[in-house]
């Protein structure tokens, strides 16, 4: 693979797992969420496997498969589990209108663009192309969980972020340590349980998942 | 051949075409939904019909009633001299480019609202509103969609975009190209009217937009504003299927490269065609107020297309 | 030269005398409009000389204000194409203004309206025209004074008396920070530019930006820049219409005119923020401008938001000249300069018909509220045709001359994206998004100026006995509309000249980049072309073909004149019509967020059940935020203050022979402590 190439695909590979986040932004639907979120860790694995390629590195390879294993088939599934729980409740009133999140959502990447300008300069690599995308989707990401009411919506929100800074990582120096990367995914895994017993006491207490419940709790 | 001749040739083979494509989006769509559906050939007929009709016209309604389907329909036919349907480069590319394009389509949207307005009609009035509506916002992402492609070619000239493609094959699959294809399909739905931002086939007053704008029209004015509205679907998928793909356009005139060239024109419209009828199976209407969500989701889509182009430069 | 410049002066000063000895007859009126006519002919003449020679005018005349340096006025191409634009509205206007006055005839204000309208003429004419600082500021108080005196033309209204108070706070304002910026360049009083340019270039670089910024308020606020752009939508409609479209035509364009003059000229540039700034006020202008105009039901304040926004979209391109200017891409600077001129005098020209069809709408039906006007096209199908043409024309739809500047103004924008910096590619791309948008809602602002106004069955008896209006308002408006079709088809001829004339500004030599090859227009990397006048031809030729075509070959049977379809209702009144409100809540709702209009439901029920509803009362008003949040705060403290000032005033002579005497013993310490003599 030529390196022009390799900037064309982490672009290529980066905007769709942006596209993920995105599409948060824009859907109400818990299955659409959650389907965002697959589609993203999809695509994610994707582009793991594909800067992987280019490397020659192995452990990019596992690190990919891992991922996919398990955000892209095993948290889904978990997810989909509690929505049957729960029932789906739709995003119906997020702080922020879907339209104008979306908008943000834009300005947040051109941002990203701008503040990432230097940062990419002094890189050498042909997958610096997509960093600044990566950034933009952990601003995304934290605006999804700013502007968002549900818990679920902020756990996937918070998946994402974590989604975000491998992207980065991978692009920026071709992959952590694969030893960096499980302690991650574990990391992640608990604090998903956590957030999972979270969201079940939320639940419990108030009959919805709605955070604005919790203000609530002061009273 | 003369070369000047190339203009008209491409506006009868558009003309030709257009009935048939929605003919053939309707009878796909039938197909996809187990019905057995109108022929493909029936919009022919529709417009036969309707040529050969008597015009009602309403008695508040003044001139511009009666001249609107005639600016609607030539602005229409106007781009299709400028869009490089089968060759290019094309001898009127100089005199307009993708911007004039998309600005004559929006004349033709502007005096069809006023005709919706003319005859005091809450529906035209309705109708001439949103329509309005949806175009003004869905310009923005026209705008960037185009120059996304425009900076990867370096001009808005049509031809120039379509050339740069063909030259480098490769860019046309690069990040930017994609999103801006994207950018462009979201907004061909918003502006030719069908779902899920409006809906062809109903006529159910409350929900239409396009429909209730031409409610007050019949006989041959109809006929020129369902012919100008084919046209423009035509319009929109030709630039979408020539210019993110230009393979099969004629770069030299020949009858044989022009025939081939129409031959796949066709081919790319059915693939369209074929997936908005496979959209239009799938999802139902947005509410008006809804809209705005896809059509923000669309220019997203445009804005990420240039951000791509920044990122490789 | 000399005597087309003298031709104007006196033509105007004539003009002027003439309604002050005439009397207040038609006599009076006639002699001032011919008077008028002819100092624009000679305004123009002297525009086009300079445009076409390239050789700037000059007259010097020192004896005049001998005591502060005498008056001087040159002429220069960036002066030349604002003379020329104030001089292609003055003309028509002046005729307009002869009938739109008829009905002042034979009481005073006649006379006033007459000299006051010769007089702002003059002063408008000779703001591009100065060479220094006393005479700019001369002709530049002149023009803002005589405005006002225009705009308080029908006094007797109460609006208008509030439009005036709104215009002259501004208009002084701006001329304070105007004194300042002056003042910074040159410490030393009235100067010459050539004197200015020299001392600017040994400014601090803290200074210089110091005089930008007062620049950029003083004739922003004259240009109407938001949030400097209250007194716009106020003293436009209290203005007689043809006052209007001179001031929306013209007058604001002098704001242009003054900040290329100092940004560009005296301080020949400067850092790229300052191009920002400009292109952060154009694109805030443009989309606000067309968001507030999309609501309004009054059709001269739409037409002054309107006016709001073309500002904008002007300052989106002087903003992109001196970014690029900044930047050292000095044909892209050129090049988006020339389209900023090209859409100022584009602007003048349709934005001065649409006044004037305004005003012929107002004398016509006696309202500008258009939830009551409607049907016009019938009553007056001259105004209703040259209206719809302004309107194509600023909604920048083609082949009119509307769309090319804004085509201009796109392609201009797009070398920013190539721009090294991120920062301004990506500023760039917003300005485009929002450049687009405004293009968009302009489209559907003048769907509904044009359809709720003329089209469809009348509101109220006024419009249904709406007449045409009289022949030299119609010559008016005729004039300015043949000059939106000429600016489009000989935008080829046109731009060459443009671009010489800005070339030189951002620093490049004369002939400036080419844009022009043949018939049509072309960016200076020769890379996208268009043309007006082929597309034009063009879309006229298949619209002929099509009309015999469906002549020869469509059904021959007859018209058939029916009522309008209507669900089975029985009969067909105007209040089922689509209003200028209803057209615009679609996007009143969409940009709700933006709006914050506040709503008041009021629904009455029968008595006996809550499913009768007797009558339901809706009201909703749309206060715009920078009246709500910036202007709001001052005048109540302002009025706070003065309230406690008052107190001074308590009428009795002890108390102020008092303040004398404390305002001497003060006076005197502050000699003794100083220790003069």
């Amino acid at each position: 693979m030529s390196p022009e190439m390799v900037s064309q695909l982490s672009v290529g590979g980066s905007t769709l797992v942006l596209l993920g986040g995105l599409m948060m932004l824009w859907r109400r639907g818990v299955a659409a969420h959650i389907g965002a979120f697959t589609f993203q860790s999809v695509a994610l694995a994707a582009t793991m496997a594909m800067v992987g390629w280019f490397a020659g590195d192995w452990q990019l390879w596992a690190v990919a498969a891992l991922l996919l294993l398990v955000k892209g088939i095993g948290i889904p599934l978990l997810l989909k589990r509690m929505e049957r729980r729960f029932g789906s409740e739709r995003e119906l009133e997020p702080y922020v209108n879907t339209a104008t999140s979306l908008l943000i959502g834009g300005l947040l990447v051109l941002l990203a663009y701008i503040v990432t300008a230097p940062l990419v300069s002094v890189s050498r690599l042909p997958t610096r192309t997509g960093m600044p995308l990566a950034i933009g989707l952990v601003f995304v990401s934290l605006f999804i969980i700013i502007s968002r009411k549900k818990a679920l919506t902020q756990v996937l929100g918070f998946l994402m972020l974590e989604n975000g800074i491998a992207l980065l990582a991978v692009l920026g120096t071709h992959g952590i340590p694969i030893i960096v990367e499980i302690g991650v995914f574990l990391d992640v895994a608990l604090g998903f349980i956590v957030m999972q017993v979270f969201v079940y006491q939320i639940h419990e207490t108030f009959e919805s998942i709605d955070v604005e419940q919790l203000n609530r709790l002061r009273e | 051949m003369r070369p000047w001749l190339l203009g008209p040739v491409q506006a009868a083979v558009a003309l030709l075409l257009a009935p048939g494509l929605v003919g053939a989006i309707r009878w796909m769509k039938a197909r996809l939904q187990s019905r057995a559906g109108s022929p493909p050939w029936q919009p022919y007929l529709e417009l036969r019909k309707l040529f050969a009709k008597e015009v009602v016209v309403s008695s508040n309604a003044s001139w511009l009633f009666r001249a609107a389907p005639f600016i609607v329909f030539g602005s229409t036919v106007t781009v299709t001299l400028l869009v490089p349907l089968l060759a290019v480069p094309l001898p009127f590319g100089g005199a307009g480019d993708l911007l004039v394009v998309v600005y004559l389509l929006l004349l033709g949207t502007f005096f069809l609202a006023l005709a919706g307005l003319d005859p005091g009609s809450p529906f035209g009035g309705m109708g001439a509103s949103r329509e309005m509506t949806v175009a003004a916002l869905a310009e923005p992402t026209m705008a960037l969609a185009i120059f996304a492609l425009a900076w990867g070619a370096g001009s808005t000239n049509l031809g120039q975009i379509a050339l740069r493609t063909l030259s480098m094959p490769s860019e046309a699959l690069a990040p930017g190209h994609v999103l801006a294809f994207a950018a462009i399909f979201l907004v061909t739905l918003a502006e030719t009217g069908r779902l899920p931002v409006d809906n062809p086939s109903t006529h159910l007053e409350l929900t239409m937009i396009h429909e209730a704008m031409i409610l007050e029209y019949s006989g041959r004015y109809l006929a020129l504003i369902e012919w100008a509205a084919a046209l423009k679907l035509l319009v929109f998928f030709s630039l979408l299927g020539n210019l993110f793909a230009p393979w099969g356009v004629a770069s030299v005139i020949t009858p044989g490269a022009l025939l081939w060239a129409a031959g796949t024109l066709a081919l790319k419209l059915l693939a369209l065609g074929g997936v908005i009828a496979l959209v239009e199976t799938h999802i139902a209407k947005l509410r008006l107020f809804r809209v705005p969500e896809l059509l923000s989701a669309s220019f997203i889509l445009a804005l990420l297309a240039v951000t791509a182009s920044f990122l490789l430069r | 030269m000399r005597a087309l410049f003298f031709l104007m002066v006196t033509g105007y000063a004539t003009g002027a005398a003439a309604s002050l000895v005439l009397g207040t007859g038609p006599l009076a009126r006639w002699a001032s409009t011919l008077a008028a006519v002819v100092g624009a002919a000679g305004g123009l003449g002297l525009a086009a000389g300079v445009c076409m020679g390239g050789a700037v005018f000059s007259l010097a005349a020192p004896d005049l204000l001998a005591s502060a340096g005498g008056l001087a006025f040159s002429l220069d191409g960036l002066g030349a194409v604002f003379l020329a634009l104030t001089s292609l509205v003055a003309a028509p206007s002046a005729l307009y203004g002869a009938g739109y006055a008829r009905a002042w005839d034979g009481r005073p204000m006649q006379r006033q309206a007459g000299f006051m309208l010769n007089m702002f003429l003059l002063s408008m004419s000779l703001v591009p025209l100065a060479d220094g600082t006393l005479t700019f500021l001369l002709c530049w108080e002149g023009m803002s004074l005589s405005s006002y005196f225009l705009v308080m033309t029908e006094a007797d209204h109460p609006e208008v008396a509030g439009a005036g108070q709104w215009y002259l706070g501004m208009t002084q304002m701006g001329l304070a920070c105007l004194l300042g910026a002056f003042l910074l360049i040159a410490a030393g009083g009235p100067a010459t530019f050539a004197q200015l340019r020299a001392a600017a270039a040994l400014l601090p670089a803290g200074t210089r930006d110091l005089v930008f910024v007062l620049a950029v308020v003083g004739f922003g606020g004259k240009a109407g820049l938001i949030p400097l752009h209250v007194w716009l939508p106020r003293a436009h409609p209290a203005a007689p219409s043809h006052v209007s479209a001179l001031m929306s035509g013209s007058m604001i364009k002098m704001g242009v005119y003054g900040l290329l003059r100092i940004g560009l000229d005296v301080l020949g540039g400067g850092p790229a923020w300052w191009g920002a700034l400009v292109i952060g006020l154009g694109a805030l202008s443009a989309v606000l401008g067309v968001l507030y105009a999309l609501t309004e039901d009054d059709l001269k304040r739409l037409l002054a938001y309107s006016s709001v926004e073309n500002v904008g979209v002007i300052a989106l391109g002087v903003g992109a000249a001196y970014l690029f200017q900044s930047l050292q891409m000095l044909p892209a600077a050129a090049f988006a300069l020339a389209a900023a001129l090209f859409h100022a005098v584009n602007h003048a020209a349709f934005k001065g018909l649409l006044f004037m069809g305004a005003g012929a709408v107002l004398h016509a039906t006696g309202t500008r509220n258009m939830n009551r006007l409607g049907g016009l096209i019938r009553g007056m199908p001259w105004t209703a045709a040259l209206f719809l043409l302004g309107s194509v024309a600023i909604a920048g739809l083609p082949p009119l001359n509307g769309f090319v500047s804004e085509w201009l103004l796109f392609q201009a924008l797009l070398p920013g994206i190539g721009a090294p910096s991120p920062l301004v590619a990506v500023l760039m791309v917003l300005a485009l998004g929002m450049l687009a948008l405004t293009a968009g809602l302009a489209a559907a602002c003048f769907v509904k100026a044009f359809g709720i106004t003329f089209l469809a069955i009348p509101r109220s008896p006024e419009a249904a006995a709406a007449h045409e209006t009289a022949w030299s308002m119609r010559a008016g408006m005729i004039v300015l509309a043949a000059a939106c079709l000429v600016l489009s088809a000989g935008s080829f001829a046109i731009l060459p000249r443009l671009s010489a004339v800005a070339a030189p500004l951002v620093g490049l030599p004369a002939p400036g980049p080419v844009l022009r090859a043949g018939l049509t227009i072309q960016t200076p990397d020769g890379l996208a072309q268009m043309s007006p006048v082929i597309v034009g031809a063009g879309l006229g030729v298949v619209v002929l073909v099509a009309w015999l075509a469906v002549k020869g070959f469509a059904s021959r049977r007859p018209l058939r004149v029916g009522e309008t379809w209507g669900c089975g209702r029985v009969v067909q009144t105007p209040r089922m019509e689509y209003t200028s409100t209803a057209f615009a809540e679609p996007l009143r709702r969409i940009f709700a967020e933006f709006y914050r209009p506040t709503e008041d439901v009021s629904i009455d029920f029968h008595p006996d059940s809550r499913y009768f509803v007797h009558s339901i009362s809706y009201r909703s008003a749309i206060l715009p935020w920078f009246e709500r949040y910036l202007y709001a705060p001052v005048i109540a403290r302002t009025r706070l203050w003065s309230e406690r000032v008052l107190a001074l005033q308590s009428g009795s002579v002890h108390a102020y022979l008092a303040y004398l005497v404390a305002a001497l013993v003060l006076l005197l310490g502050w000699l003794v402590a100083t220790g003069r003599r």
